[in-house]
């Protein structure tokens, strides 16, 4: 039996049953984030999911269940998680999401999760559709679509990646849920990470946007993914030496808990510290109607939420009621401070 | 005024007009202070507009031996400052009012029938310093009204100290020009005026306070660990109150703070990030007005349904809609009780005096812990934005109540048939563990649930949740503050009222009484309501429902809960035109339903 680095076996990290569409995307991505938290190590009990409305959203009932969990208002999952891990920043929040549920109903929220940079994995499941409520257009998906009954798309899709990088995100990706392997080390890399980490994937509507000519089906992100690197998670429980070197130029970022980042160039360069080339690469690519994946905006070195909050060192629901209560002598020194004493 | 003049002392009421911006709120508190200090029995109605500068402002002073602190039935003495409302402010004054005013605005006083004294007060306060003179000159009025009244120059000095803490320039600038004033009142005005205040001994213990700032302590000792809020009138000073507290009182060892203050991007945010709070194990809470609550609702009925614990404080102003916000009333209670689609029922705490805006202030987290729900506080602008008086705050009575959180596999294992919805205790409220303690995950939603917390669409396990929800919060009925009643032998005629209305109720039963009639009173301080509220209802012949709404909402809350046969003898008398309570106008609606009624 193949146990990872706490000694726990994967089945620890799996769900209920999905009864979403079979062949559905947001499937492969929840066997995504079972296989990275199994493959970190983190312990089940130490992860919070967290997610909104919609198809997306019902998927932490589908991994991880040995965590808590909440499935809250839709787009209303960022304030939820805000006030949690606020109270207590030691739990690792794993965050589902879709496109209607991040992009129109809950950008407000989104947008302002990443501005305080709250110490999540924010992964958007982005399908281009209301799927619950069968096939409506979302705000991503690309103008002058047409569903097989409906009328077109006239509006310009909102980017979320562009977005986050425009708002100073600290880890921006794309990703294509079909791509296990860059996705998994993409998610690995998100939950290392401190500070917001903003997964964008490509996950097709099997049922409603499978069409070939909509530019979220599978057979349409196949052919148009433009990957800019191939990447490796390496943790920092695995000594580097061990891993091999790739024949081709390559990078290596460090994060901050100890694990590497290889990310290996394909094709043309990419300086994932730089937010205008990866503002480039995304609008470069949306020009040629393609998908631009892979680690697109990372910085280590913003401060999180609770950080600038200057919160005491202990998660504040852990604290004693003789920590979170002053006492009797203060609030008599307070009555006598107000009598002008 | 010739002749001897009969003496008036602490039983008057000042009006004050001047425009906002100009600093009067300081030398109106500079008043309100002194006299207080002198013990004199006094309250004080700051009615502000909705701006940052320019528009008009009224404070009311109210003096009464009796205690009254209703805003009076009409203005003793007037002040004229703003040349915007001069001509209908002293269009309205009734004969015999004294008329103080800055001749600098060059407006007439065409009222032969009031004593007026005037004083160029802008002219003056050039003369101390040309720049500030626009703030400076409503100093002079409070010099004025010192020596016609017969306040001390020493109490003054020191509550103009305690309003400019520390600004050792604006003190003594402030000092000179109400001196000046004084000075000029005493060379120039020769007729003295009836009104006077006169010393009484001061409880030392008292002083006065705004609700809100009594709620932000009151949550502090209440061990909040997260406050979210989205700025509005009339709550905003309870945020800043408790930021402002923070550093001081809750400081841990390391240097940290053990509460995170959190601006949000709007109120539907703010409660979210409650109901996170709440779930993480943490003491969450927001404040906001009657919109913000409106935005709230979604988050509200996930609150309840849910069974996530949360405060939030709704301090009352004026709708619908955007209303007049810095006016108050008492019309949110029964959005409050209800909020949110579906069937919804919540716990909302409704304090009428500072006391108790401290005390709920932290019994609310207790409450929500307790019950797994969202508590509301419910006040209004009267009570949080004006100065109350207080004896001082007492000290919580009872440790935190953490309510039936599971911590250990050890309390998990002696709970017998756990589920997170399962009422195992026969009192509708289940168990609970915690993210991060492994103990029985699940995936909390807002979607239909059975006891172990799994997604549920079973008409009877729907059935069976809404139906214990519903047994939880009756249930709570008697946990939470029973009403203040004061019975009369007779228990004739009851008058239920709550809130901010505690603050005229005096003044309304004694006009009630001098009209012979004898009337019981009962403030209810909770909904649900206390089993004591049917108990003062079933033994009264009459019950009127007191409050400051258009609707009779607190009327139509009881008529629907009460046993049907009490529901003949209630009676509504509300009233609501953003203005504190007149004692007058509704003690003249109450005998008028009396008569309608016999």
């Amino acid at each position: 039996m193949k146990l990872n680095v706490i000694d726990l076996e994967k089945s620890e990290y799996t769900g209920g049953k999905s009864s979403l569409c079979p062949g559905c995307g947001h499937d492969q991505i929840s066997n995504v984030i079972i296989q990275a938290a199994w493959e970190n190590g983190i312990r089940p009990e130490g992860i919070a999911k967290m997610s909104g409305i919609g198809c997306s959203s019902k998927t932490p009932a589908y991994f991880l269940g040995k965590s808590h969990g909440f499935n809250t208002v839709h787009g209303r999952m960022p304030s939820v998680t805000t006030g949690a891990s606020m109270v207590n920043k030691s739990l690792s929040f794993i965050a589902v999401s879709g496109d209607g549920d991040t992009a129109s109903i809950g950008i407000g929220q989104f947008v302002h999760a990443i501005r305080r940079n709250l110490d999540m994995v924010y992964i958007i499941e982005n399908n281009g559709v209301y799927g619950l409520t069968k096939g409506q257009y979302s705000a991503t998906v690309e103008k002058g679509s047409t569903k097989k009954k409906g009328t077109m798309n006239e509006q310009p899709p909102i980017d979320l990646c562009a977005m986050a990088i425009n708002l100073g995100c600290s880890f921006v990706a794309r990703s294509f849920s079909g791509s296990k392997k860059q996705l998994t080390a993409l998610i690995r890399a998100a939950m290392g990470h401190r500070g917001m980490a903003v997964i964008d994937v490509i996950s097709p509507c099997v049922t409603f946007a499978n069409n070939d000519e909509s530019y979220k089906s599978y057979n349409y992100v196949k052919e148009n993914d433009e990957v800019l690197h191939l990447i490796d998670y390496i943790p920092h429980f695995t000594p580097i030496e061990e891993v091999d070197i790739p024949e081709g130029e390559y990078d290596d970022i460090q994060m901050f808990d100890g694990s590497t980042l290889r990310l290996e160039t394909v094709g043309r360069e990419h300086d994932p510290s730089d937010p205008v080339s990866a503002l480039a690469a995304i609008h470069q690519a949306e020009k040629e109607d393609k998908h631009v994946t892979g680690l697109l905006y990372y910085d280590d070195g913003m401060q999180t939420a609770d950080e600038s909050l200057e919160l005491t060192s202990t998660p504040l629901s852990e604290l004693s009621e003789h920590e979170l209560r002053p006492s009797s002598d203060t609030l008599d020194k307070i009555n006598s401070g107000f009598r002008g004493n | 005024m010739h002749g001897k003049m009969e003496r008036i002392c602490n039983d008057f009421t000042i009006n004050i007009a001047t425009a906002n911006g100009t600093g009067s709120q300081s030398s109106n508190l500079i008043i309100l202070n002194s006299m207080f200090q002198m013990g004199v029995p006094v309250s004080g109605k700051n009615l502000f507009p909705s701006n940052i500068s320019g528009l008009p402002t009224w404070f009311i002073i109210r003096a009464s031996d009796k205690g009254y602190q209703s805003p009076g039935d009409n203005a003793h003495i007037q002040v004229l400052m703003n040349k915007d409302t001069w001509a209908k402010d002293l269009e309205s004054l009734e004969p015999g009012t004294i008329v103080i005013y800055n001749e600098n605005v060059k407006l007439p006083v065409d009222r032969d029938d009031c004593p007026s004294f005037g004083m160029p007060m802008t002219k003056m306060a050039r003369g101390i310093n040309p720049k500030l003179a626009r703030l400076m000159c409503n100093m002079y009025y409070v010099g004025a009204l010192a020596h016609l009244l017969g306040i001390e120059q020493d109490v003054l000095e020191t509550a103009v100290a305690g309003q400019f803490k520390g600004k050792e320039k604006a003190i003594e600038l402030n000092i000179r020009a109400i001196t000046e004033g004084r000075d000029y009142a005493a060379e120039n005005w020769v007729d003295g005026i009836p009104y006077c205040v006169e010393s009484r001994v001061k409880d030392p213990n008292s002083f006065l306070i705004e609700g809100n700032e009594a709620i932000a302590l009151g949550s502090i000792f209440g061990g909040i660990n997260m406050l979210s809020w989205y700025p509005i009138t009339p709550s905003s000073s309870l945020a800043e109150g408790v930021i402002k507290w923070l550093p001081e009182l809750r400081e841990a060892d390391d240097g940290g703070s053990t509460c995170a203050v959190i601006q949000a991007e709007d109120e539907l945010a703010a409660a979210g990030m409650v109901i996170g709070a709440g779930w993480a194990g943490g003491r969450g809470m927001t404040c906001t007005s009657g919109p913000g609550i409106s935005l709230m609702s979604e988050f509200i009925g996930l609150s309840y349904f849910a069974e996530v614990p949360g405060v939030i404080w709704d301090v009352n102003r004026v709708g619908p809609s955007t209303g007049l916000p810095t006016r108050t009333q008492q019309a949110d209670l029964t959005m409050l009780y209800e909020a949110s689609h579906g069937d919804t029922q919540h716990i909302v705490l409704i304090p009428g005096t500072v006391d108790e805006c401290f005390e709920y202030g932290w019994k609310a987290f207790d409450y929500a812990e307790r019950l797994q729900t969202m508590v509301f506080g419910f006040t209004d602008l009267d009570l949080g934005m004006n100065y109350w008086s207080t004896s001082g705050f007492e000290y919580p009575d009872s440790p935190m109540d953490r309510g039936k959180v599971l911590r250990s596999q050890k309390e998990m294992d002696a709970v017998e048939n756990y589920g997170r919805y399962r009422d195992v205790d026969g009192d509708g409220i289940p168990y609970r563990t915690l993210p991060g303690s492994g103990l029985d995950p699940i995936l909390y939603r807002g979607t239909g649930h059975d006891e172990d917390g799994i997604y549920s669409e079973d008409p009877e396990v729907y059935n069976a949740t809404i139906s214990r929800l519903k047994r939880k919060i009756e249930g709570a009925r008697d946990l939470l503050p029973a009403p203040v009643v004061r019975d009369e032998e007779e228990q004739h005629i009851g008058v239920i009222y709550y809130g901010s209305m505690e603050n005229s109720i005096a003044e309304i039963d004694d006009m009630l009484e001098s009209t012979g009639l004898s009337v019981s009173t009962c403030r209810v301080r909770a909904l649900p309501y206390h089993s004591e509220v049917e108990d003062f209802i079933e033994r009264h012949d009459k019950v009127i429902v007191l409050e400051i709404n258009r609707d009779g909402q607190m009327y139509g809350i009881l008529r629907k809960e009460l046993p049907a046969h009490l529901v003949p003898k209630m009676h509504s008398v509300a009233y609501t035109d953003g203005i504190p309570p007149r004692a007058r106008v509704y003690a003249d609606m109450i005998l008028e339903a009396l008569e309608v009624i016999a």
